[in-house]
């Protein structure tokens, strides 16, 4: 059954505004979605009704705000379909959810992290920074068609190879690496695997136990989520034995004045006073989401790819980035037009028909440089958007190229 | 070259809002590196250039297609007539500083920095017959209000109307004048009341000559046009009695018009000469008509000076 687009796009207050008369047509999701009434309700709900400490207050607001935390973790572990509560990290983004792995797990000289060709720089400077201490980072090149390389992949995975951090799904240009078959060949080269999930886990579906992946990584921006939070998820194993990235308040049972005694999982990863209006938020983006269906998500990013990528065939100039099969971009297209800048393309996009797009390298620099590329045009949709915002940016695109011939 | 009007127009922009000036600073960044043969990398231009055509794109798509495609050009044209007003204005700022006028020595043309002009106050008081030609000069009588002595090369007699808002706008260049030449000029003040626009202009002129005769004329006329439109009987005596004066002569003086005749004849004067507003300003017979900069006096009266008077 297809998505009730309208009646989810009543919950987004910025989706009712005008702009010199005209809709707000956002396709910028994939750098932040919007957020649903719901969502800016459980924020609004902390600062409203128990605005105080969590973990260390035993009065009675300070126990509201241990309960819902708690039962945001618990959304979480259930829209991944994690094993425990624990094994769900609050952080304050991707970002910081890969750092800390970086600066917790112990690589040593000569140990190996893989990644591709597409990794966003926050999956790519934590291990560039590594291997100024010895940590050698390899990269595994998409293949001729731009997908993920299996072949590629097996051709550097050894027994060297400790870490594999890769993008789950892709920023740039929206492909899916096989995470599952990663997963397992890394397993059997005893090797961990990291996920960097910022782009899967809002479009995707995604079960971390049936991917057996070690690590997972993403934020609550890109998923309907407050900005300022995201979560790690660690196999319980494993982050038990990782040290504390961060330490200091709320991560220790007690200390001395020359020593500490440190909390459990998953306190001794969340250093100070937390963000607890983010975590609340994003448990109510999680369950407006689990109540969505990803896999509705999913069918519908696809469809409306479909109908952009049928539009724009032919268009002259233009060069999609990535697959050319809707089906295997999700909710993204990436183009060129060749020989103009893509931030005059966005601009006059947004200037012409409030069509929000994002333009340039989209944090995946080493990509562009590698294609000797400045960078692309990108749209990117998610539930709110309609089959008709897509026909307006189809014709929008063309007058603009018109406009530049 | 979009960046050079994009930095003027943002510093000016910046000056009173801070959101300007991010992109003035962009500008700045970007004509720096034009100027030192680099390519602008902050991507203002192609910024600039997008929200500008794709503005236009909504109601002319034709046009739009026109200034995108020489866009560059259009930037030219529009830097080229920047710097060709902003050589302007300096040289008119440096006129205006030389001449007293933006355009030279013509101080008459219309002056764009003139302080009074930018106020607003260009002009003088005209009487309703007015001819609009001076033939003629002033002639100083023993009786009229006198700064400076007799011998001074140069004489300027003021034909003013105490009620005439351009005759107060002159006080502060005719106050500059005394003092910046001392006994060097000779300054008289004639009355010429503009009563069909100002009534009680004969009165407070009548009223100045009755605090002359008590020795406290130029008290009481700078009295006069600090409480400019202040002329009825009462207010005048109470002017009088604020300087010391015997108010009791004062009010006898004023009630019986001791005055009149005085004023009467100071106005047919001018009148018949051809004055037809205040201020009038004759300057060794040089006619000034209006409230204007002490440069523009200075001018003719250092030329009046040079000439030895």
């Amino acid at each position: 059954m297809g998505l009730d687009v309208e009646k989810i796009r009543e919950d987004f207050p910025v989706l009712k505004k005008t702009v010199n008369n005209k809709p707000i047509i956002y396709m910028d999701s994939a750098c932040m979605t919007l957020r649903p009434i719901q969502v800016i309700d459980k924020i609004n709900e902390y600062y409203r009704e128990y605005p105080s400490c969590g973990e260390r207050s035993l009065h009675k607001l300070g126990k509201r705000v241990d309960e819902e935390v708690e039962k945001s973790r618990n959304i979480i572990k259930k829209f991944i379909n994690a094993k425990r509560m624990e094994e769900i990290v609050f952080t304050k983004n991707t970002t910081e959810g890969i750092n800390l792995l970086a600066n917790s797990l112990g690589l040593k000289q000569g140990d190996i992290v893989l990644g591709t060709d597409k990794e966003h720089n926050s999956n790519l400077l934590p291990w560039q920074k590594l291997a100024s201490e010895g940590v050698k980072y390899e990269v595994v090149m998409s293949g001729k068609d731009d997908n993920f390389s299996f072949e590629n992949f097996k051709e550097k995975m050894n027994r060297g190879v400790k870490l594999v951090s890769m993008v789950h799904m892709s920023n740039l240009d929206g492909t899916t690496t096989p995470a599952k078959e990663i997963v397992k060949t890394a397993h059997e080269n005893e090797a961990l695997v990291l996920l960097d999930g910022a782009q899967s886990v809002p479009h995707h579906p995604l079960d971390v136990r049936k991917l057996d992946v070690d690590f997972l990584a993403f934020s609550g921006h890109k998923m309907m989520g407050p900005s300022g939070i995201g979560v790690l998820y660690g196999k319980k194993d494993l982050l038990e034995k990782l040290p504390a990235f961060m330490v200091g308040g709320g991560t220790v049972v007690d200390t001395t004045h020359y020593e500490a005694k440190f909390e459990e999982l998953p306190q001794k990863f969340e250093a100070g006073l937390q963000n607890y209006a983010g975590i609340i938020g994003l448990g109510g983006a999680a369950k407006y989401l689990m109540k969505i269906g990803k896999e509705n998500i999913e069918k519908h990013e696809i469809e409306l790819n479909r109908r952009v990528t049928e539009g724009v065939e032919g268009f002259e100039r233009l060069s999609l980035i990535g697959p050319g099969e809707a089906e295997k971009r999700g909710g993204i297209i990436s183009f060129n037009i060749n020989g103009v800048s893509s931030h005059e393309i966005a601009m006059m996009m947004d200037e012409m028909e409030n069509i929000c797009v994002r333009s340039g390298a989209h944090c995946v620099h080493s990509w562009f440089n590698a294609h000797k590329l400045d960078g692309s045009v990108r749209a990117s949709l998610y539930i709110y958007n309609t089959p008709e915002e897509c026909d307006k940016f189809v014709e929008t695109l063309k007058r603009v190229i018109d406009l530049m011939k | 070259m979009i960046c050079l009007i994009a930095l003027v127009v943002f510093a000016v922009l910046g000056i009173f809002s801070a959101k300007y000036r991010t992109v003035a600073k962009e500008a700045f960044d970007c004509v720096f590196r034009r100027i030192t043969l680099r390519k602008c990398t902050t991507g203002l231009d192609k910024r600039l250039k997008s929200k500008i055509t794709g503005k236009l794109m909504l109601k002319h798509p034709g046009f739009a297609r026109n200034v995108y495609k020489h866009f560059e050009m259009i930037s030219w044209v529009f830097t080229i007539v920047l710097i060709v007003s902003f050589s302007y204005s300096v040289y008119s700022v440096a006129n205006l500083f030389i001449y007293g006028n933006c355009n030279g020595p013509i101080p008459d043309a219309f002056c764009l920095f003139d302080p009074f002009i930018s106020e607003g106050t260009e002009g003088e008081c005209t009487i309703e017959a007015a001819v609009g030609e001076i033939t003629g000069v002033l002639e100083v009588h023993p009786d009229d209000p006198v700064i400076g002595p007799e011998d001074a090369k140069v004489t300027i007699i003021e034909a003013g109307c105490f009620v005439c808002p351009y005759t107060k706008q002159a006080v502060p260049v005719v106050k500059q004048i005394i003092s910046h030449y001392g006994d060097k000029i000779r300054f008289v003040y004639k009355d010429f009341p503009v009563s069909s626009a100002h009534p009680g202009a004969q009165e407070a002129a009548e009223a100045s000559h009755c605090a002359h005769e008590q020795g406290k004329y130029w008290e009481y006329h700078y009295m006069l046009f600090e409480n400019q439109g202040k002329t009825g009987f009462e207010e005048l005596v109470g002017f009088a009695e604020n300087l010391d004066l015997d108010t009791e002569q004062f009010s006898e003086c004023l009630a019986s018009h001791k005055y009149k005749s005085k004023v009467d004849s100071d106005f047919r004067e001018a009148f018949e000469i051809g004055v037809y507003g205040t201020p009038t300003f004759f300057i060794n017979g040089q006619v000034v008509v209006g409230p204007k900069t002490f440069n523009e006096f200075r001018q003719i009266i250092d030329n009046e000076l040079a000439r030895g008077g």
